[in-house]
């Protein structure tokens, strides 16, 4: 019987897989004892596959479709064949920080061309470098500033952000004359006239740190400073461990918990590769100083929308910009300047 | 080779086999994995919503199963140093147990972090080579070298004593010894690893101290014996493995001693908070006392605090040690306890109030429950597995037959 | 033997954490800008694309130099002498006519300092004029301003007040005050928040 048993491995299944459901078929019928097990060994020996198999079902829930329908692509359009080409390619693609030039194009044009097959509509994604001499500063002026949050609704509108969540990079919080700077105290979901007596308003969002504990802790490399001082994601290399949101002290990031939905004529089509391009479920985002605007010279969307003028942004190594002469003549500080990490984000009084 | 299909046929053959109650536990714990696949396909079609996590409070019961789970991996081989360093054969028996229930553990630790990841079909950009791997800035890049290299300790050594008894052969010393030795110190580095994952966020001063590494050492010390004192228990019970009483005795001098130097260190933390508590102690105060109002996780503390400092003292005496039924009860409290402590009383309060002193609590979902069912199930199944085929090498029901 | 794994061990051990170090060597974010920016020759990025078809006006405020938008094209009614032929004070206390400017009244500090011929020139109305009565252009209007306002005008000349127009790259093109103030009534109303996000509300319960 053994001998029997050994010569069906030897010829049929010379690696570890035999173990599974081919043999115990086959070779157990001069058993009975065997047969009423097979059952449960059947159970059993699927579960020992599903473990590796788990890592496979995740992996081809994403390709599945893409490969499914590349399998079927005699039956199914050009189009969906171009899709899930563009899927396949997409999926497999590097870390936007080392791509070539020509990757970058590649992989731009595959996402503008996605959406125009999903949707029907044109979008432009740029892929626009950082440009030389250029670093960003920011700064908030806390006495102008009302509570209006026409910036935060600016920001929701020209990044995309997914409207089920109420997705909101920037936090405008109002904290109370005469107990300074206590956000324990300070309310961010106030809903009154503004400005009420006894508050000052201060907003927060991603502070764009030079020495950003997020990107030291990233374990994929999907975050990173750009040479023009901007922390960007690439979207699709992040792998949602969510690591940088625990490192990050100034509630900058968001994750997206599910699948972001924005109506489809409120998405701005003027997007960047590393800003306001469309994300998927599972995914980081944050601020990125609206990256599509700065690298063309235009103000984030904050900053254009405020109608007070509390916001000032632009060029830190510019000795004519407006930011270098409010850090040269007003009493600038930052926040949880004790942490370290050098937020190019300051804020002064009038 | 020859040797290794013949022992997975055979083992598989063993498997299979065995008493009513033995399959009636192998049918339950499928039926769990079979409803933690089923939350977890929920949570692949969905996204991450379906859990209980929120911007606020963005790691939760995976990431402290997760937690936890290393701890007990780590302990499991700590059993191995006076096996094999000291010579003390009364811990032998135990060694296999503990390596299997190290593996057992480290695949629950790998389930869990698949399990709360929001892409887990792009892990692989974590490979180097394919992909970007940020060592050795990232601590999450040095914590996934560490516990894979622990892992594949863990599977070669007992896999390799295994083998040879299996053959009826003596396992040769000079092979295993050394890698029983790098295993030792690699399990204290996987939890120290795992620990500065967290000690090492300025954003989170409730982690951000020095005693956090050395508490979750202290504390795997404790609930790792404490687990494997429950197992042997187990194995004495339903096999015909023979256990020395003076091997869980000595085991339970291990826990004793960590779970008094958890304790130690838990006071130790406490004075600092309360004492002269700052801004950043508003963490602690959310834990224990609850905080404007909010207070989800203050019963859950105490219990655990409760029941380690009632196992503690229980384990101090002699007398209540040494007889096996208190000293069971004991090891179970000291398990609830420092795992309640290490999820909801370590990982949650970090998180809150968030960096602007806001407060968003946070509980698990039924969605998340179901998962890590299904994977402590998946864990409990492994082990069964293991060990039961382990045993039976031991005990010589399973031989190589030429 | 086991002494010399556990020292290696150690040693590479501690070779992996010395290469965790910044990228750049600045200490603090002020080091950095005054090392990168002090050989700054410009960019070749500029506002101009965004400001070309705006009338624009050249002004030096503080040592500053920057360009405002024109204002006399964007007034309604300018020139105001086409309908203000005589000088202010024999068209005032006139009843029975009809007014323009009805709906403009005067909220602007108090009475005892502010009336209409505080920046109205009484005997031209197409021009302003200052405390010491010299003209002021309605282009320049910001001098006027500025006479009070000193602390804002300072800001605004280096442009921590105001709004700019046209992106941050230079030239600067800031709004003047009256592109956000109105003169007669200069302070913003208060109003209702543009946004109340529910579900931070329901996070926090």
């Amino acid at each position: 019987m053994n001998k029997e048993i050994k010569k069906w491995f030897s010829l049929n299944l010379g690696n570890k897989k035999q173990s599974n459901c081919g043999c115990s078929g086959s070779n157990c019928d001069g058993q009975a004892l065997e047969n009423k097990k097979d059952g449960i060994s059947q159970v059993f020996d699927v579960d020992m596959n599903r473990r590796q198999a788990f890592k496979k079902i995740t992996a081809g829930l994403m390709i599945g479709a893409g490969a499914v329908s590349t399998s079927c692509s005699v039956v199914s359009g050009d189009e969906s064949k171009e899709k899930s080409q563009i899927e396949w390619e997409e999926y497999f693609k590097g870390n936007y920080k080392l791509m070539t030039e020509e990757e970058k194009d590649k992989t731009v044009n595959r996402l503008v061309r996605s959406y125009e097959l999903r949707i029907g509509k044109k979008i432009n994604i740029s892929s626009k470098n950082a440009m030389d001499d250029v670093l960003f500063g920011y700064a908030f002026n806390i006495s102008n500033c009302q509570g209006y949050m026409d910036c935060v609704n600016a920001c929701v509108k020209e990044n995309n952000q997914d409207r089920a969540s109420e997705m909101q990079y920037i936090r405008i919080h109002e904290m109370n004359d005469g107990k300074g700077l206590n956000f324990g105290e300070a309310d961010d979901t106030y809903y009154h006239e503004v400005p009420a007596q006894g508050h000052f308003y201060m907003g927060t969002q991603c502070f764009h740190r030079d020495n950003p504990p997020c990107v030291e802790v990233c374990p994929v490399q999907a975050t990173w400073k750009e040479k023009d001082g901007i922390v960007v994601i690439d979207y699709d290399w992040c792998i949602g461990c969510r690591y940088c949101m625990a490192a990050c002290p100034y509630d900058g990031r968001r994750f997206n918990w599910s699948t972001p939905q924005i109506p489809e004529q409120e998405v701005n089509k003027d997007q960047h590769y590393l800003g306001n391009r469309l994300r998927k479920k599972g995914v980081m985002e944050k601020c990125t100083f609206c990256i599509q605007r700065t690298r063309e010279g235009e103000n984030p969307a904050c900053v254009e929308a405020c109608p007070t003028g509390s916001r000032i942004f632009g060029n830190l190594l510019d000795p004519n910009s407006e930011i270098r002469w409010v850090l040269a003549n007003k009493k600038v500080f930052r926040l949880k300047e004790d942490l370290g990490t050098e937020p190019k984000f300051w804020y002064f009084m009038d | 080779m020859k040797v290794l299909k013949n022992l997975i046929k055979d083992s598989l053959v063993y498997l299979t086999h065995g008493r009513k109650s033995y399959h009636f536990w192998m049918a339950f714990l499928t039926f769990l994995m079979l409803i933690g696949m089923y939350s977890y396909s929920l949570q692949l079609e969905q996204g991450l919503s379906v859990t209980g996590m929120n911007d606020r409070v963005s790691w939760g019961l995976y990431i402290s199963n997760f937690t936890f789970l290393v701890g007990i991996a780590a302990a499991a081989v700590m059993l191995v140093l006076p096996a094999y360093v000291l010579k003390d054969f009364d811990f032998q028996q135990a060694v296999l147990i503990g390596e299997g229930l190290a593996v057992a553990a480290l695949f629950m630790c790998l389930a869990f972090i698949i399990a709360d990841m929001g892409g887990p079909a792009r892990l692989w950009h974590m490979i180097p080579g394919i992909g970007v791997f940020n060592f050795p800035n990232s601590m999450l890049t040095w914590d996934v070298l560490v516990l894979n290299g622990y892992l594949f300790i863990n599977i070669s050594i007992p896999l390799y004593i295994l083998i040879m008894r299996y053959q009826g052969l003596t396992p040769n010393p000079k092979i295993y010894i050394p890698g029983v030795m790098i295993s030792v110190f690699w399990a204290v580095s996987i939890h120290l690893v795992t620990a500065f994952l967290y000690q090492g966020l300025q954003a989170r001063p409730f982690w951000n101290n020095a005693l956090l590494g050395p508490r979750f050492l202290a504390s795997a010390f404790a609930a790792g014996p404490a687990l494997i004192i429950l197992v042997l228990a187990m194995i004495r019970k339903f096999t015909d493995f023979k256990i020395d009483d003076k091997t869980i005795r000595k085991i339970a001098l291990v826990v004793t001693v960590a779970a008094q130097i958890n304790l130690i260190m838990l006071i130790s933390e406490l004075f600092k908070e309360f004492y002269a508590p700052t801004h950043h102690s508003e963490s602690a105060y959310y834990l224990f006392f609850g905080l404007h109002g909010k207070a989800k996780l203050v019963p859950w503390i105490w219990t655990a605090i409760s029941m380690n400092a009632i196992a503690t003292i229980i384990l101090l005496f002699h007398k209540l040690r040494n007889n096996f039924t208190i000293l069971y009860f004991a090891c179970i409290l000291l398990f609830i306890g420092i795992w309640i402590e290490k999820g909801f009383g370590l990982i949650v309060p970090g998180f809150i109030p968030g960096p602007w002193g806001k407060i968003a609590e946070y509980f698990p979902t039924i969605t998340e429950i179901g998962v890590t069912i299904g994977i402590w199930a998946m864990g409990a199944f492994i082990f069964s597995i293991l060990a039961r085929t382990g045993i039976a090498i031991e005990l010589g029901k399973i031989k190589y037959k030429k | 033997m086991n002494v010399k794994l556990n020292i290696i061990f150690i040693c590479t051990f501690i070779l992996l954490i010395s290469c965790k170090h910044k990228e750049d060597e600045y200490h603090t974010i002020t080091d950095k800008i005054e090392d990168l920016g002090k050989d700054f020759k410009g960019i070749p990025l500029s506002s101009d694309k965004y400001t070309e078809t705006l009338k624009k006006v050249e002004v030096t405020e503080n040592w500053q130099r920057f360009y405002i938008p024109e204002r006399k094209s964007q007034i309604k009614s300018f020139e105001c002498s086409e309908c203000h032929s005589k000088p202010l004070n024999e068209i005032q206390g006139e009843e029975n006519i009809e007014k323009s400017h009805w709906d403009i009244t005067l909220k602007h500090a108090n009475q005892e300092t502010m009336n209409c011929v505080t920046c109205h020139s009484e005997n031209n109305m197409d021009e302003l004029h200052s405390i010491t009565d010299k003209p002021i252009d309605f282009n320049l209007s910001h001098k006027l301003c500025a006479q009070c306002h000193q602390n804002q005008f300072k800001d605004w000349s280096g442009g921590a007040h105001g709004k700019q127009i046209g992106g941050w790259a230079q030239p600067r093109v800031s709004q003047t005050c009256v592109g956000c103030h109105d003169p007669h009534r200069p302070a913003f109303e208060k109003r209702w928040p543009s946004r109340y996000n529910v579900h931070m509300v329901d996070e926090r319960k």
